[in-house]
């Protein structure tokens, strides 16, 4: 039944996806507002199957890959929908409903049932740190695809073709302040989560901090976006380069994800935290 | 007595500008014209439209007068008469349309698509100014005012709902779109005008109207810089001054003479002492004013005329491209106004309103008949002829006024107040 849940999910994903992108790549075939409506309907979805999960597994559901995942995906895409509440962002929308449905069909693929969950898991620290952690990525997951636009954008009017598509997209200045305001939340999420996590390892192991691979690739992520938000502040990094930065941060942050999912690396966050 | 609708004129597709503005009536003079027009035997009511792209008259005769061929020669000997030339011999310049092609005419005519450049605003504003003055003088009577009344909103309709207006094809509207690509709002944002050409001048209105707010004015000679910053408000700057007030502006409008007036290391210098905020360059001059290569440094936007040009053109075709779906509406509510226009006739409109009379009546029976106790067959029959009666003598008056022979002009808009006033027509 969850995982039913979570095809369907996937589904309202590709379709909300395809309806954010048709707009902005031909304008008139489908009208702007329909795509946030569809990510809504997927996002409620996809807010039962974590609540399925979050019932059957005991704790917040990031026991395994497929989880974490799914998870990931339903973070950025509620945050998506907060932020888009605010501002007319289609365009921001055709970056993220794709990424959404590609981290949803990748939960869909990786779906394992339920299995017994270790009692180390059953730490309260676990959800909050989890929660921050995540919560942040998926921020950093939306500074991801505004700068993705903002680099297409300053493409098209540099090369002052495509004009029609450039009069569509939100302006440069627009896509930098929302990249800036993605990093100043994102940030301190990441902040936090780390530093809980290292309160949930007191608990569980006695110690904070342990070097294994998952925490230095989290310090290195921390670090990148640190210097980032830090230049942005004091240097005045802004456009294209800060777009660029941010889209290599979020680069690093997947790549660090997937390593120690997929890497047989050892340590607890390794092969999902279950294992 | 039945109605026809005439249209005799020039416009840009038929007729060369210089006979544009021979035949053009000097502005106080459009009524006049149609003053003549409606003097001609058969002619009930004249429009006449006159804007830099047609001159045409709108007329509505009656119809069993003369064949639509003599009236049409006849409208346009009248739009020649003043200019002393011989309408014949310029017949080919000449169009003429009648019936639904009439109405269909003045429709787009109103919806900006017969104008030179599809979707252009200013048409539908003369439209409304100049039959305003044929309403005010009654040469328009009941026909020609629902037909321009109409057209009113079949425009507003296209406007909205196709998008023949929504990109702009204009270099200075271009450019203020482009602006507002880069930043987010032109408000408080910061102009420098270099040199005091008209172009430049009209780029900078736009902007203005757009929300930018302050203006620096950079010219050779100092005095038309003084004046032109004066008008808008702004701030006139010598132009051996200009590089260092450079960094201070957001956008850059070059319209000078003389051409080359910043190369790109003034600009990569600008561009350093401004910590990195984006500069709008706008080009228009020629010889330009500004290095090409300026685009290449970060931050920096720079369109010459020829890049705006052709933005131009693209968005041109996107207008034409809406127009298509602009001649469905026109379709649609030419198709309307033709029912309403058949109709307006005395027969069928007397038809009608013994139609609706004897509708209500027979309902009105059928729903109180039922409730009346112990009445004869005699009794219902009595009843049954005194409703007769009833809507008879009402709908006297009315019959009569129809039938009574007057002009046609009268008995147009009698028809048509006696269809409003009853509703006939709209009914069902």
């Amino acid at each position: 039944m969850e995982s039913t849940l979570l095809q369907i999910t996937a589904t309202a994903y590709l379709a909300a996806a395809a309806l954010f992108v048709a707009p902005v790549v031909r304008p008139g075939t489908v009208s702007a507002r329909i795509a946030p409506a569809v990510l809504a309907l997927g996002f409620t979805l996809h807010t039962m199957a974590v609540l399925w999960r979050t019932i059957a597994v005991g704790t917040v559901p990031v026991t395994d890959f497929g989880e974490g995942l799914s998870f990931f995906a339903w973070l950025t895409a509620g945050s998506f929908l907060v932020l888009q509440r605010r501002t007319r962002l289609s365009a921001v929308g055709a970056v993220v409903g794709p990424l959404v449905f590609v981290l949803t069909l990748a939960a869909v693929l990786t779906y394992k049932h339920v299995e017994n969950v270790p009692t180390l898991l059953q730490n309260p620290w676990l959800p909050v740190h989890v929660t921050l952690a995540f919560l942040g990525n998926a921020v950093f997951g939306l500074a991801f695809a505004v700068s993705v636009i903002y680099l297409v954008q300053e493409r098209m009017l540099k090369s002052h073709r495509n004009a029609q598509m450039i009069l569509r997209l939100p302006s440069l200045e627009q896509l930098d302040r929302l990249n800036y305001r993605c990093l100043a939340w994102g940030f301190p999420l990441l902040t936090l989560g780390i530093i809980s996590g290292g309160v949930f390892a007191m608990h569980t192991s006695g110690r904070f901090w342990s070097w294994e691979p998952r925490e230095l690739l989290s310090l290195l992520t921390w670090m990148l976006y640190a210097g980032l938000l830090q230049f942005r502040l004091t240097a005045g990094l802004r456009g294209r380069r800060a777009a660029a930065l941010t889209i290599i941060g979020f680069g690093v942050l997947v790549a660090s994800f997937l390593s120690v999912n997929l890497l047989p690396l050892a340590g607890r966050h390794g092969g999902g935290l279950g294992s | 007595m039945s109605n026809q609708l005439l249209i005799v004129g020039v416009n840009h597709q038929t007729a060369p500008v210089e006979l544009r503005e021979n035949l053009a009536p000097a502005n106080g003079e459009l009524p006049e014209l149609g003053r003549r027009v409606t003097a001609l035997q058969g002619v009930e009511e004249a429009v006449v439209l006159s804007t830099c792209n047609r001159v045409e008259i709108v007329a509505c005769c009656s119809e069993t007068l003369e064949e639509p061929a003599t009236m049409h020669s006849k409208l346009a000997e009248e739009l020649f008469r003043p200019t002393g030339l011989d309408a014949a011999r310029f017949s080919e310049c000449l169009f003429e349309l009648e019936g639904r092609e009439a109405v269909r005419h003045v429709f787009r005519v109103a919806s900006s698509l017969d104008s030179m450049v599809v979707g252009e605003p200013q048409i539908l504003g003369q439209l409304k100014e100049q039959f305003a003055a044929f309403e005010q003088t009654e040469l328009s009577g009941p026909v020609l005012t629902r037909v321009f009344h109409k057209s009113f909103s079949v425009a507003k309709r296209v406007r909205t709902e196709t998008g023949v207006a929504s990109s702009a094809v204009s270099i200075a509207s271009i450019a203020t779109d482009l602006a507002k690509r880069i930043f987010e709002t032109l408000e408080g944002r910061m102009v420098m005008l270099l040199g005091t050409g008209e172009m430049g001048e009209l780029a900078a209105r736009h902007l203005f109207a757009a929300g930018a707010s302050q203006i620096m004015v950079a010219n050779r000679t100092f005095e038309s810089a003084v004046e032109l910053a004066r008008e808008f408000g702004g701030t006139p700057v010598p132009i051996d001054r200009m590089q260092s007030y450079l960094p201070l502006a957001d956008l850059v409008v070059g319209a000078a003479g003389g051409g080359r007036v910043l190369d790109r290391q003034d600009v990569a210098k600008v561009m350093r002492e401004r910590k990195g905020g984006p500069v709008f360059f706008i080009d228009l001059a020629v010889p330009r004013n500004f290095d090409d290569t300026i685009n290449e440094l970060e931050n920096v936007y720079l369109y010459d005329i020829d890049d705006l040009s052709s933005v131009a053109q693209e968005n041109r075709l996107d207008r034409e491209r809406e127009a298509v779906r602009g001649e469905a509406i026109i379709e649609d509510e030419v198709d309307r106004f033709w029912q309403w226009f058949e109709k307006l006739d005395v027969a069928p409109t007397i038809s009608e309103l013994r139609e609706l009379a004897d509708e209500i009546r027979v309902a009105e029976l059928a729903r109180t008949l039922p409730k009346l106790h112990a009445t004869s067959d005699e009794d219902l029959a009595r009843i049954d002829q005194m409703t007769r009666s009833m809507m008879k003598k009402l709908l006297h008056g009315p019959t009569v006024a129809l039938k009574s022979p007057s002009t046609p002009a009268q008995e147009r808009g009698m028809v048509s107040a006696v269809r409003e006033l009853f509703g006939l027509g709209k009914r069902r």
